[in-house]
């Protein structure tokens, strides 16, 4: 429990100084926000008194707080390009997101565990060579381009789908996990390959110890062996690098969504990029970091569960 | 908010029709309440749904559908009555009394009354925040509502082109929120949208007028032009206006394509404030390095109408067909101006070209090649369309861009009237006395043969000061799905959804 | 064991011959460019393979085959420059951090916490909207982007080695601080930063990759690998080997480097 609280400490002290650290940036941009919006025909006086409005002229931290104040409560202002509350934009978006890279890490799961496990109890049999094979490939392939070799033989040859025919998921939930799907396929494949390099590497070493010839002799057979013993102890770093994939898909969905015409968090942060659109690049960046923040915060908890060892450190 | 001036509207001086290659297909028009389309868009609005304050073109051209003005263009360019059923000009041409039509209904359900349409032109004629937002409505002395229908324009000078800024939108007074609720008279209202995703419309079933065929429209934003060819194919989208030939020809045979032109200007525009680009012998040695029709053959398979000033063809009287051949390709030449210019070793420039529009994409890569063989080098820098409006057109931070300007009416004053030295729009920073002379006569005179005389001096003034690296008016090629037709080009950069219909199987 | 060590070779061989591969194309693109890579022809628009465009002409009518080299020859140059960039900052910062320790380690190893919860690629995006875009940017972007990373590999080398018994030696002799960091340490953390820089070389292969996919990398008519399979998105349909191409030298790169680093 100890434990617990403290991890929570320094999560949210990270999260300060990644608040910190993102609305630093933005503010050292050189330009002027209220200028960019007013254009150069803005008089002075209106210049002055949008600044005001906007609250420009005040200090630097006093600005950070109010910031903070606000965006704790959920509150980051104003888009320039829109118009309209930055939450509201991205309210909408966040689930697209965060479905994209939740469907992609079920299939890695899914798919994965079960390979590595096929894998190991027929060790250097043909499919586990078939699948060391394809597994380098599969690293080595760009998400971007797997995506694009989906679209084409999915959506256009096989027609399973409708490429760039994203369905909202507000208009049809089944008919959007329909489309999801494939975008997640070509966000999952390359990790599917690392989780099961690294599982199918993790259980042979567990095979070689002491404590599972001790199983064996006692008379387990190799499928009891496997189940009740070594599964355990090799997921343990699978664990630890799953989280890192989950948290690395969350950023990595933003040029899959591209690829797929995913209207998601990735359009908008690009699009608010290239717009200089900063009230919603700072949220979408702090959005994204508070969920990878809080991801990694749960794999370090899930692993002093699972670890024992951890816990008496 | 973005306060951009909002420039000119419709005129109804030339009478220009385009060819159109329409289809052999016509069936029965269907418009029960189901029929839908989804039609793809290059840009998203990024500026306003404020009719009044949207300065895109490409935004103009969905809102025409949703907003309409006392008087409004047809396909043929003529401007007819709209939410006015009739109006009147004096003799002196300084009062226009427009009658309203009965029974004209906002999007809210609310009748068009005469305070509104006051209240409409006010809101453009208001100089309150410094120019207004029509700046012909600076012509304005007052607008008088005389009875519950009818409404009564005073200016100030007489003024032959009025009538068609009178195509300004009119808006219901009691709307607070026209940027995000926007409210008009048009065949289509606005029901809903969703940020860098789509923009939902919804026929409009107590309009005026000829109620539109389709029921539902969906505008999709496909941001990245590389994928338009697949949403076509796949069947994500019926329809994108604007294709290249390139992507015509990867699409299948379910799609008709419909031939006209973009009615823009398509120019390499040149920050004439720039350092090479003050020097009017640098700015003619790019004109001498361009081969335009390299340009058609590689981009649209040779079509495309060659241009050699600011007005294009659909102009009619006003465009000056021996203005092409001012500059032809010419290294030699090009290459003794840099050396006279001091720029013998050639120089480097930025071009920002906005990364949605294909067609200026691959123009600009071209051009950066032609201008290599006179030791020119241009870098090219994609920036998005809401970058391009805050940084080259309002803020002018830029050494030259590849665009199409367009012209919201089809008068000379709309596609001249912006190089005037301080024009607010004149975000070339074109500096010309002979120039500033010529259009402020132009504007001036009532006569018709004068005006004409006075516009064509302005053109061959940006043709010989090379103003712009000029190339062409871009063939337009529409892609419609077989499902649908109907499809109409405007002598304007407006797209009218509401004469598309259904084929019936 | 034999057996499982003549398989390792074999990746080790394999992984050998796709980098010579690819270095092969680097040494012809510098030294023997067919053809301009930005020389357009019209008469060429989507000319086919053939002996002389090896790899066919683009909608620009483009050989191919000299973009392909030269987008090669972009996006190595610009993995290398973020590799580089990464691996001297955070090997100063890993190893000031991680010999002194102090405060200073404190607060630059909360703030590296904090930089590292950003996944690289958003990272990267970020700087790209403080600098701008183009290629000199994304190099910048990236290699900052990389090094916390570094910096805590090198860190974690550093705590360990400075209480090695050779460490303390050096110092009886009277050794400075930084002779100890830099000649005495560092070439002992070597093995370990070796194979962090192969990862990282091909990581940024990718972020580069995909973020001019994106367009926000390198701008045309510059080519890139990323970049041409953009815009080859278009002509899928019709000239597939205009995507294929680039895609394949892609991945014929990357596992030619993951293969050799995973023997390393």
């Amino acid at each position: 429990m100890k434990y617990v609280i403290k991890k929570i400490g320094t999560m949210i002290f990270t999260l300060c100084v990644v608040c910190f650290l993102i609305f630093g940036a933005f503010s050292l941009i050189p330009g002027d926000p209220a200028l960019s919006r007013l254009g150069t025909q803005a008089t002075e006086s209106s210049l002055n008194a949008l600044r005001e409005q906007m609250g420009l002229n005040r200090p630097f931290l006093v600005r950070f707080a109010d910031w903070f104040v606000h965006a704790l409560a959920g509150d980051f202002g104003t888009s320039y390009s829109y118009n309209m509350p930055v939450s509201d934009m991205i309210l909408d978006k966040v689930p697209i997101t965060i479905t994209l890279t939740l469907l992609a890490f079920v299939l890695i799961v899914l798919v994965s565990i079960p390979l590595s496990i096929y894998s190991v109890m027929h060790e250097n049999g043909p499919v586990d060579r078939g699948i060391l094979i394809l597994n380098q490939i599969l690293m080595a392939v760009p998400p971007f381009f797997s995506g694009m070799l989906i679209t084409f033989f999915f959506g256009i040859v096989l027609k399973w789908f409708v490429p760039g025919g994203f369905v909202s998921y507000k208009k049809s939930f089944s008919g959007f996990l329909g489309y999801m799907l494939f975008p997640a396929i070509a966000v999952a494949l390359p990790k599917i390959a690392m989780t099961v390099k690294l599982f199918r590497k993790s259980l042979l070493q567990e095979k070689k110890k002491e404590y599972v010839r001790t199983a064996y002799s006692k008379g387990n057979d190799s499928r009891g062996v496997l189940y009740g013993h070594m599964m355990k102890n090799a997921l343990i770093p699978v664990i630890t690098f799953l989280g890192m994939v989950l948290t690395d898909m969350i950023a990595g969905s933003i040029i899959i969504e591209q690829v797929f015409n995913i209207p998601g968090l990735g359009r908008i942060l690009m699009t608010s990029i290239s717009n200089r659109d900063y009230p919603v690049v700072e949220a979408i960046v702090l959005c994204i970091a508070v969920l990878v923040i809080v991801v990694n915060f749960l794999v370090d908890v899930l692993y002093h569960v699972i670890d024992p060892r951890m816990r008496t450190e | 908010m973005k306060k951009r001036c909002l420039k000119p509207l419709f005129l109804t001086a030339v009478l220009f029709s385009l060819t159109i290659a329409l289809t052999g297909c016509s069936g029965d028009k269907a418009s029960d309440s189901s029929s839908e389309i989804t039609i793809g868009l290059a840009q998203d609005i990024e500026d306003s749904l404020d009719p009044h304050k949207a300065v895109a073109a490409g935004t103009k051209e969905i809102l025409f559908n949703l907003y309409e003005g006392l008087v409004k263009p047809d396909a043929d360019g003529n401007l007819i009555d709209a939410v006015a059923s009739a109006h009147e000009v004096s003799e002196d041409g300084k009062t226009y009394t427009f009658t309203l039509r009965d029974g004209v209904k906002f999007h809210d359900g609310s009748l068009v009354t005469a305070d509104d349409v006051k209240y409409s032109i006010d809101r453009c004629a208001d100089t309150g925040n410094g120019d207004p937002l029509v700046s012909a409505f600076s012509n304005i002395e007052s607008v008088n509502v005389l009875d519950e229908s009818t409404i009564e324009v005073n200016l100030k000078e007489a003024d032959t082109e009025f009538l068609a800024y009178m195509t300004t939108a009119i808006i219901p007074a009691s709307n607070e929120t026209p940027d995000t609720n926007p409210i008009g008279t048009g065949p289509y209202k606005y029901v809903s949208r969703s940020p860098q995703e789509e923009i939902v419309l919804e026929r409009f079933d107590e309009y005026w007028g000829t109620p539109a065929n389709i029921a539902n429209i969906t505008l999709k934003v496909i941001a990245d032009p590389d994928s338009i060819a697949m949403n076509l194919n796949g069947g994500a989208i019926d329809m994108f206006m604007r294709i290249t030939t390139g992507q015509m020809n990867e699409l299948s045979d379910e799609f008709e394509i419909y031939e006209g032109t973009m009615n823009l200007v398509q120019a390499l525009y040149l920050n004439n404030d720039f350092e090479p680009f003050q020097d009017v012998r640098v700015r003619r040695a790019l004109c001498y390095a361009v081969d335009k029709q390299e340009i058609f053959d590689i981009l649209s398979d040779g079509k495309g109408s060659e241009l050699g000033s600011s007005v294009f063809p659909s102009f009619g009287k006003y465009y000056m067909e021996e203005l092409n051949s001012v500059y032809t390709k010419d290294t030699k030449k090009a290459k003794e101006l840099l050396a006279e210019a001091g720029y013998e070793n050639g120089f480097t420039f930025s071009v920002a070209v906005p990364s949605n529009y294909q067609p200026h994409v691959d123009t600009a890569q071209i051009l950066a090649q032609q201008f290599k063989e006179i030791g020119v080098t241009a870098n090219i820098n994609l920036i998005e369309w809401d970058s391009w409006l805050s940084d080259v057109y309002t803020n002018r931070e830029f050494e030259a861009t590849v665009i199409g300007v367009d012209a919201s009416s089809l008068t000379a004053r709309a596609l001249l009237e912006r190089f005037q030295s301080d024009a607010s729009n004149n975000f070339i920073n074109f500096k010309s006395d002979a120039y500033d002379t010529a259009i402020t006569n132009a504007l001036a005179t009532a006569d018709d043969d004068e005006k004409t005389r006075y516009y064509k001096e302005c053109e061959t003034i940006l043709a010989d000061e090379a103003a712009n690296v000029y190339i062409q008016d871009l063939p337009e090629f529409v892609a419609l799905n077989k499902k649908y037709a109907g499809y109409e080009f405007y002598p304007l950069y407006v797209q009218d959804f509401s004469k598309l219909y259904v084929v019936e199987e | 064991m034999q057996k499982k060590k003549k398989r390792h070779s074999f990746n080790f061989i394999l992984g050998a011959v796709l980098t010579g591969l690819i270095a092969v194309m680097l040494l012809i693109g510098i030294f023997a460019m067919p053809y301009a890579p930005d020389a357009m022809n019209k008469s060429l628009k989507f000319a086919g393979i053939s002996p002389a465009h090896l790899m066919g002409c683009d909608n620009f009518g483009r050989d191919i085959f000299s973009r392909v080299l030269q987008g090669l020859k972009m996006t190595l140059g610009i993995a290398a420059g973020t590799v580089c960039i990464g691996t001297f900052f955070g090997m100063v910062i890993g190893a000031f951090t991680g010999y002194f320790g102090g405060w200073l380690d404190e607060v630059l190893m909360r703030i590296n916490d904090a930089v590292f919860a950003f996944p690289s690629i958003l990272l990267a995006l970020v700087m790209v909207s403080l600098f701008g875009t183009g290629k000199w940017n994304v190099m910048l972007a990236l290699g900052i982007a990389f090094i916390p990373s570094f910096a805590r590999i090198v860190r974690s080398e550093f705590l360990y080695q400075k209480n090695l018994d050779y460490v303390k030696s050096a110092r009886l002799m009277g050794a400075g601080h930084l002779r100890i960091m830099f000649v005495h340490i560092l070439p002992n953390t070597l093995p370990v930063l070796i194979s962090s820089i192969m990862i990282g070389f091909n990581n940024a292969v990718l972020a580069e990759a995909g973020m001019s996919y994106l367009g926000i990398g390198v701008q045309p008519p510059d080519a890139s690998l990323g970049r041409m399979l953009s815009e080859a998105q278009t002509y899928l349909f019709s000239t597939p080997t205009y995507a294929m191409f680039p895609g394949l030298v892609l991945i014929v790169m990357i596992l030619g480097f993951s293969l050799l680093a995973d023997e390393m």
